[in-house]
């Protein structure tokens, strides 16, 4: 039998303790999420519940059904407008190179670092003048503009990677601007569409700042601030709440977990929090 | 310029320019037209529902450095940044070193301290805010339980330690994502030059002392960056987590304040003020990194 090193036990033991310290969270999340009020009190957070319930998940879905709903409406439709904008802005930044472009692309990237507090007190009136405040269409219109300015970069690094020639050969076929990108660009496309339609819908799913200002009432309220509400509300109810997080969580886990490569290729890209 | 009118708008160009004329409006607007209307916003005397554009000049500017909470918050900020974006960097180099070990399940340990740099900071702020209770939340009762009763306390109820505890919780969120872009550096480092230097008698620590880590600029840079502009702008958070307490404003922060006074206490031009300062604190981080990273592009 060969004797392991115990150098790489060392270094094993480092990597469970980290995923332990990564994962204790999520861990607590769940396990008192299918507690009941009993269970709480009779076990520490750590360990499974006695008696599993989904008492709390029904509680928790009951106050965050609406709420979810808009959120995966206007991250839904905020996502494809801000790709299908995104992509058609980095083929003309990337191929057909019009005056102004290196000018356009400057705007745009300080655009992605822009703290969004700078923007926020005209950004109310403006949406309040355009009878926007309050509704799904406000929040849409603000995560497509805000999210343009980084589809825009990711879509011109991929389609920097096309050749020119390809789009010498159709101009000298006589095909326009136009149709060169919806025949020879679009099809090339479908990688980049993915790994920054994963990006942008994790991103805009997880955003509070906007939801939290333009759209407080239940009309149009994201679940982010339906979560925030209800740890403001229920200080007691630890089951309820973790349930809550876990509602809120869902979509992106499975996101993680069946598109996790994108998303990672997303933030190597170029991923800017907040 | 010996174009003629007539050809610089040819029929292709205006095409072209439709291409791109919504996004350019778009943009244009609710970026660099909000900022100018924002300074404005922040020159003139605008308290209450009721907007008003009296400029008074930049009163409100020298009133932010005589505040008391702004300076806490401006300190706080500067706290935060000094404690979070060093740990993150060298929590995420050290994970991306483990991980370039030749070892079994590399993909399962990425993907796990990773995962939380994915969730929502409404999210993490809340199972973190279970994690610090000190009453019945995780880290106490697990103490407890394991004999480490000495170790409890109050976490974010305690003033003390409540700023460190934010720290705490978002380097756990963040140093996956530094992880991840170190790891990427390391991958992208020639095997050969690691061959090279294993003959010369480098070994662990000190391959990747002289030979990795000093190749590791570009992505630490960048790393940098994103964590500052984050440290800056933080709020959801620590919204969520603390409300800026304990003890009044142990943990308030620029972005909190902005918040509260626009909002709460519709203090619109001050609020406006506290965030064209925080659009300011961004540039000075953002401007000389495109500077360097467009002349990157450019060799």
């Amino acid at each position: 039998m060969r004797i392991p090193n115990p150098r790489r036990i060392f270094l094993y033991i480092l990597l469970i303790f980290f995923a332990f310290v990564f994962l204790l969270p999520l861990w607590t999340d769940i396990t008192t999420s299918f507690k009941s009020i009993h269970d709480i009190i009779y076990t520490i957070p750590v360990e499974p519940p006695l008696s599993p319930t989904i008492e709390p998940l029904i509680t928790a879905f009951n106050i965050m059904e609406r709420p979810l709903l808009n959120s995966l409406t206007f991250t839904a439709v905020a996502t494809l407008f801000s790709c299908l904008l995104g992509s058609i802005n980095g083929y003309a930044l990337t191929k057909i190179r019009f005056r102004g472009a290196n000018t356009m692309f400057l705007l745009f990237s300080i655009g992605i670092f822009l703290p969004y507090q700078a923007v926020l007190v005209p950004l109310v009136l403006t949406m309040s003048r355009l009878g926007l405040y309050n509704s799904i269409g406000g929040l849409i219109l603000t995560h497509t503009t805000y999210g343009i300015t980084i589809t825009t970069l990711l879509f011109r690094n991929f389609y920097g990677l096309i050749p020119d020639s390809l789009i010498m050969a159709a101009k000298t076929d006589g095909a326009g601007t136009w149709t060169i990108y919806r025949r020879i660009i679009l099809p090339l496309s479908l990688l980049p569409f993915v790994v920054v339609a994963v990006l942008q819908f994790t991103s805009i799913w997880n955003d509070f700042l906007f939801g939290v200002t333009l759209a407080r009432g239940s009309e149009a309220m994201p679940a982010s601030v339906a979560l925030a509400n209800l740890k403001g509300t229920t200080e007691v109810n630890w089951n309820v709440q973790m349930a809550g997080a876990l509602w809120y969580a869902l979509p992106v886990l499975i996101i993680y977990l069946v598109l996790g490569k994108y998303l990672i290729r997303g933030y190597m890209a170029g991923a800017i929090k907040g | 310029m010996n174009l003629s009118f007539g050809r610089v708008f040819t029929r292709e160009t205006m095409v072209n320019l439709l291409f791109v004329l919504p996004s350019l409006v778009l943009v244009g607007y609710f970026v660099y037209v909000l900022i100018g209307w924002n300074i404005v916003v922040s020159v003139s005397d605008w308290r209450g529902l009721t907007p008003s554009y009296n400029i008074v000049g930049f009163g409100q500017y020298i009133t932010l450095f005589q505040d008391p909470v702004f300076l806490t918050s401006l300190t706080n900020n500067l706290i935060l940044i000094l404690l979070f974006v060093p740990s993150s960097l060298a929590l995420g180099l050290f994970l991306a070193i483990l991980l370039d070990s030749k070892i079994r399940g590399e993909g399962v340990f990425r993907n796990i301290y990773l995962l939380p740099f994915s969730l929502a900071f409404v999210i993490t702020a809340t199972l973190w805010a279970w994690m610090y209770n000190p009453d019945v939340g995780v880290i106490n009762t697990l103490f407890q339980a394991i004999g480490l009763r000495f170790l409890k306390s109050g976490w974010i109820t305690d003033p003390n330690i409540a700023l460190a505890c934010v720290v705490l919780a978002i380097v756990w969120q963040f140093s996956g994502y530094t992880m991840l872009i170190f790891s990427a550096g390391i991958k992208s480092i020639p095997e050969s030059q690691i061959m090279a230097a294993e003959v010369d008698g480098a070994k662990g620590f000190n391959l990747y002392r002289r030979v990795v880590i000093p190749q590791l600029k570009t992505p630490a840079l960048s790393a940098f960056v994103v964590l500052m502009i984050f440290a800056l702008k933080v709020f959801d958070f620590i919204y969520v987590l603390t409300g800026g307490g304990p003890a009044g404003y142990s943990t308030y922060v620029l972005p909190l304040l902005m918040f509260r006074e626009t909002f709460l206490s519709t203090h619109f031009a001050y609020g406006a003020a506290i965030a064209t300062l925080l659009f300011l604190l961004v540039l000075v981080i953002v401007v000389p990194y495109l500077y360097l990273s467009s002349r990157r592009e450019k060799d």
